[in-house]
């Protein structure tokens, strides 16, 4: 039989910073609204985010659209890519079409 | 002194086998079997830097994963480090935190890269590590074990595991371990962290995004440039203007290079200006030049520039094998980075 005393071994992993940043305000209509198409590099990403704003241009009378790639799938975008899509529409959708 | 407390949530168990089987079964391991991380070990581990276990050593640039001295002491620990190792873990740590080595891509992508270490200086000779032959097979103590010790850092401090945020379609076998040092004492030419920027006598590590290694044999000539020639095949294999790849060169290949009185520069150079095809060709072969539609007939080179090469020196004494290493996104999105060991 085993006379071992219990050893103490520690936790190895760790923890992501998390950010709770909340969500925007849903407008209630897209109606008039300019669209941010905010693609990731990947390269189906525009061509989904074009068949998505088609669709909803079928359903609301758009303002128009801003397509903005990102230009790198593993980082987030730049606080200036955000700051020039944020100016220039209403709302932004954003998509991973690898 | 009294010894900081670590703060990390202990947990008990009866026997070193049965910490293997918990930290297995709660995924926090490579696979193998790991050495059980004791608070004793850990506080050694820790020591041994020199540091308090709550001190930043990086932080990763997208997640934002707070990498602190005691969390890389536990894996290390778990890898089968001494505690001497864990001034290079230290700064390799720096290196692969670096926002240029872009750390998350290259560990999660279906690219499949993983991490390449270089240790140069004095330091690489005091852990005994292994620059010569077989240098990326197994048998050295700090070389498997530093190697390792990263990858067990990206598993449970980053969270990146294989299947949940690592989606390697067919993944790599270096994501096990890949450390090798840099045969200094054979070369004529500036070690590699010296072209980076480190100074003379100041160890360090070099960080890299490999892809898969491709072996190069040349054992019919011994002209530096019919040795070359063997090596373009292989760049063609891997796409046009890479920015960054790595070559290294084996000890028989070094010496006819060495004979021949030629300076390590005129490797890039020569590899440059004779891996090229034309557009047409990088085409047909799967690898289309972005920008180059318009002209089939531009010949391109596999490398962006002479200095796209990166040539290590490491290997045994016989046979003429060397690698290219290309690395991730072909260096587009993620660059080699080489920071000092420091104390």
């Amino acid at each position: 039989m085993s006379t071992q005393s219990k050893m103490r071994v520690l936790d190895p992993t760790g923890q992501p910073t998390v950010v709770h940043n909340g969500m925007a305000a849903r407008p209630d209509t897209l109606d008039g609204s300019v669209v941010g198409l905010l693609a990731n590099q990947k390269l189906n990403a525009e061509p989904l985010l074009e068949a998505i704003y088609d669709v909803l241009s079928e359903r609301f009378e758009l303002g128009g659209r801003v397509s903005v790639n990102k230009g790198d799938a593993s980082r987030p975008a730049t606080p200036e890519v955000l700051d020039s899509i944020a100016s220039d529409v209403d709302v932004v959708i954003t998509a991973n079409g690898d | 002194m009294t010894e900081m407390p670590l703060t990390s949530e202990t947990i008990e168990v009866e026997t070193a086998q049965q910490a293997m089987e918990l930290y297995s079964e709660r995924g926090w391991t490579d696979g193998l079997p790991i050495v059980p991380p004791t608070e004793d070990l850990v506080h050694q581990f820790v020591k041994a830097l020199g540091v308090s276990p709550d001190t930043v050593l990086g932080v990763e640039p997208t997640k934002g994963v707070v990498i602190t001295a005691e969390k890389i002491a536990i894996n290390a620990v778990m890898a089968g480090c001494k505690p001497e190792y864990m001034p290079v873990l230290a700064a390799a740590v720096t290196a692969i935190t670096d926002p240029d080595f872009s750390l998350h891509g290259i560990s999660v992508s279906t690219m499949g890269s993983a991490i390449l270490l270089i240790v140069n200086g004095p330091i690489a000779t005091e852990l005994n590590m292994n620059s010569g032959v077989s240098v990326f097979g197994p048998g050295n103590r700090a070389n498997a074990s530093i190697g390792r010790a990263v990858r067990l850092i990206i598993i449970n401090i980053l969270g990146t595991r294989a299947g949940e945020l690592d989606k390697a379609t067919v993944g790599h076998p270096g994501k096990y371990s890949w450390c090798i040092a840099e045969n200094e004492a054979l070369s004529p030419w500036v070690p590699v962290h010296e072209t980076r920027g480190i100074p003379v006598g100041t160890s360090a590590v070099t960080v890299a995004p490999g892809l898969g290694p491709f072996q190069v044999g040349q054992h019919h000539d011994d002209s530096p440039e019919r040795i070359l020639d063997a090596f373009v095949d292989a760049l063609f294999a891997m796409g046009p203007l890479m920015t960054e790849v790595l070559l290294v060169l084996c000890p028989e290949h070094l010496e006819h290079f060495r004979a021949a009185g030629w300076e390590k520069e005129q490797i890039g150079q020569y590899l440059h200006e004779h891996a090229r095809r034309s557009a047409n060709e990088w085409a047909s072969a799967g690898r289309p030049v972005t920008g180059s539609e318009g002209d089939s007939d531009q010949m391109v080179s596999a490398l962006t520039s002479p200095e796209s090469l990166i040539t290590v020196i490491a290997g045994g004494g016989g046979g003429a094998w060397s690698q290219i290493i290309p690395t991730w996104t072909h260096g587009s999105r993620a660059k080699v980075v080489t920071k000092p060991v420091l104390g």
